[in-house]
């Protein structure tokens, strides 16, 4: 796939304090990409550089090939982008603030404004002043003017926040769409993590500035381990017996135990345990949340770095 | 750049604000041209001449008591005059007609350059307030254009109420008090001598050249606006320096005599056509000197600021 956005070694100092340090990474055309991280992690200063808003101290951001600080005319045209609330002109109706944004790039068409108005579902507000919009309202017009000039990269700032159940679904497959049939690739970020669970393809998960890890999302492939917890009348002898199983490691859980294994495993310990006069309650699949694999990683790191 | 500039004229034209501007511009032209006509109703005074007589020898008076130079200039001016008006049999309510009325005015320019700074103060400032600057920077337009866009916008929207002042005083003149015909003078004042003017010239001379110092203070304010990115500061600062700062000037300048690299000192330019520098030794052309170097760096102030500087929430 198609590199759209490139981040080589990507630092940021702000007043003698490094927000963000040697940040690198890609996103691909055709995938959700989302951004995590802990308030201050520096997400939102990332977005900041790609988009133009701030000066990149170190290292380089190429969008679509085009370096962003060397020619950021021609980068900017891949690019669109909703940076944190969209701020729009409250005076001006919804139509009339597209065709702002029409007016500063070349060859967006008055059918285009339409379609896209269509797209986003403002069609009986457009003509209404901004300042009557709700929230999730002001959100359509803002990823609205986003899409106007057909950008390769989209990047949303919390692009979910003030929407309903719906307006979020809605979001969900209007930004499936525009990756599959496009080809567009889009950077999400939000800090509802089931949220990002359900719409990203990647997360990146960045912390005091730095990438700490990037997990596929749509889970592990087949033969990978996966955990379980398993719950018995006599949890010292299922210790027992679930240690002497091919050797595994096995960790202490509430009520239970819990051990990583493979599908194919799972029969197996189930009978070793019963011949081994182990009465089972409950054996089931633990379904690592993002949140989980999130705090996790975070506090592995923060404790790390404290020792 | 034609795009962005509609752009930023759009802005300006869907708020209330500037009708309301517009609408204060066009009653102090009518309001002027009433208030004008009322008082110029009384019958010319046969005795003028005495009238003015008397008007020189009470500044006389006034004079001798107290030391300032500065009322001292004033006064020897309208003295000198007065003295004219009675050699040469030219009565101070003359025909007065609709082009005298245009010159009279003038004196709302400076209410003219309160809205002009309002504008040029909020134009950068508000997209920082309303937050739609962020918006606005990431399309595929360097800053530069931006805010060359919005300069010039403020330059536009200068020229704009000029005009509606211009037209409003014309008409009102017009309708008030005729056409006239032509022949009146002006009476400038300049190195010591009383010069008889054409009234069309003078007009268009102290347009021109109010305009210079309109164009100025909007440059000044345009620049606090891009630098301090808060509309209100902006509003503030230009407005009180537009309110104290000629004043400020006028009561340094008897005593230092650096004053004249102050932008106030140099802003009026009709010093040097009609009545006397504030500094002895300034010339029109070190004025025009001090205000192309503060246009300079306001200008590398803006800019800077605006292109090179991060925006951050």
């Amino acid at each position: 796939m198609e590199t759209l956005l490139e981040l080589k070694n990507v630092s940021k100092t702000i007043r003698g304090k490094k927000i963000i340090d040697g940040l690198s990474f890609d996103v691909r055309a055709g995938e959700i990409f989302g951004f995590l991280g802990p308030n201050g992690a520096g997400k939102t200063t990332t977005i900041r550089m790609i988009v133009g808003h701030m000066n990149i101290t170190a290292g380089e951001i190429a969008v679509c090939g085009v370096s962003v600080k060397e020619n950021f005319e021609k980068a900017a045209r891949h690019i669109g982008a909703i940076v944190e609330n969209p701020e729009l002109y409250k005076f001006l109706t919804g139509y009339q603030n597209l065709q702002q944004y029409a007016r500063m790039t070349k060859g967006v068409t008055k059918q285009k404004i339409d379609e896209i108005v269509e797209l986003v579902g403002l069609k009986n507000r457009i003509n209404d002043k901004v300042k009557t919009y709700s929230l999730g309202m002001r959100q359509r017009l803002g990823l609205a003017q986003s899409l106007l000039h057909d950008p390769k990269l989209l990047i949303l700032d919390e692009p979910t926040n003030g929407l309903d159940p719906a307006g979020i679904r809605e979001i969900r497959d209007h930004l499936r769409k525009l990756t599959r049939e496009r080809g567009m690739a889009v950077i999400v970020s939000s800090h509802l993590l089931s949220e990002m669970e359900l719409m990203c393809d990647r997360i990146a998960i960045i912390q005091n500035g730095k990438l700490r890890d990037i997990q596929h999302v749509h889970g592990p492939a087949r033969d990978e381990k996966k955990r379980y917890y398993i719950q018995a009348d006599d949890n010292q002898a299922l210790m027992r017996e679930a240690a002497a199983f091919k050797k595994m490691k096995v960790d202490e859980a509430e009520g239970g135990i819990e051990l990583s294994l493979q599908k194919d495993e799972v029969p197996d310990l189930i009978k070793h345990l019963s011949d081994n006069g182990v009465r089972l309650y409950e054996v089931k699949a633990v379904n690592k949340s993002l949140e989980d694999r999130f705090l996790e990683i975070t506090a592995e790191k923060e404790e790390a770095q404290h020792v | 750049m034609f795009n962005l500039i509609v752009n930023e004229w759009i802005k300006i034209f869907n708020r209330k604000g500037t009708y309301v501007m517009i609408a204060i511009l066009l009653l102090s032209a009518i309001g002027l041209g009433v208030l004008t006509k009322m008082i110029g109703e009384t019958d010319q005074n046969p005795d003028w001449k005495k009238e003015l007589m008397q008007e020189n020898k009470d500044m006389k008076e006034q004079l001798k008591g107290v030391n300032n130079p500065a009322l001292e200039k004033s006064y020897e001016r309208s003295t000198a005059i007065n003295e004219y008006r009675i050699k040469h049999d030219l009565p101070e309510d003359g025909d007065y007609s609709a082009l005298s009325f245009i010159s009279d005015a003038s004196s709302t320019i400076p209410l003219l350059g309160l809205f002009v700074i309002t504008v040029a103060a909020g134009i950068v400032a508000n997209e920082f307030n309303w937050g739609t600057v962020k918006l606005l920077v990431i399309r595929p337009i360097s800053r530069f254009k931006i805010l060359l866009a919005k300069y010039f916008t403020v330059l536009l929207f200068a020229l704009a109420l000029l005009f509606i002042l211009f037209a409003s005083a014309g008409i009102t003149g017009l309708a008030l008090f005729g056409a006239g015909d032509g022949s009146q003078v002006h009476l400038a004042y300049a190195d010591g001598t009383v010069e008889e003017k054409s009234l069309l010239l003078h007009l268009a001379g102290s347009y021109l050249l109010n305009s210079i110092s309109l164009l100025m203070m909007a440059t000044m304010a345009f620049m606090i606006s891009a630098v301090f990115r808060n509309s209100s500061l902006a509003v503030g600062i230009s407005i009180f320096l537009l309110a104290m700062g000629g004043t400020v000037t006028n009561l340094l300048a008897t005593k230092f005599d650096w004053v004249k690299y102050i932008l106030f000192a140099n802003t009026d330019l009709t010093q040097y056509f009609d009545g006397s520098p504030l500094v002895s030794d300034m010339t029109l052309g070190f004025s025009i000197v001090v205000l192309a170097v503060y246009f300079i760096v306001f200008h590398v102030l803006a800019f800077g600021a605006f292109t090179k500087r991060d925006i951050a929430s």
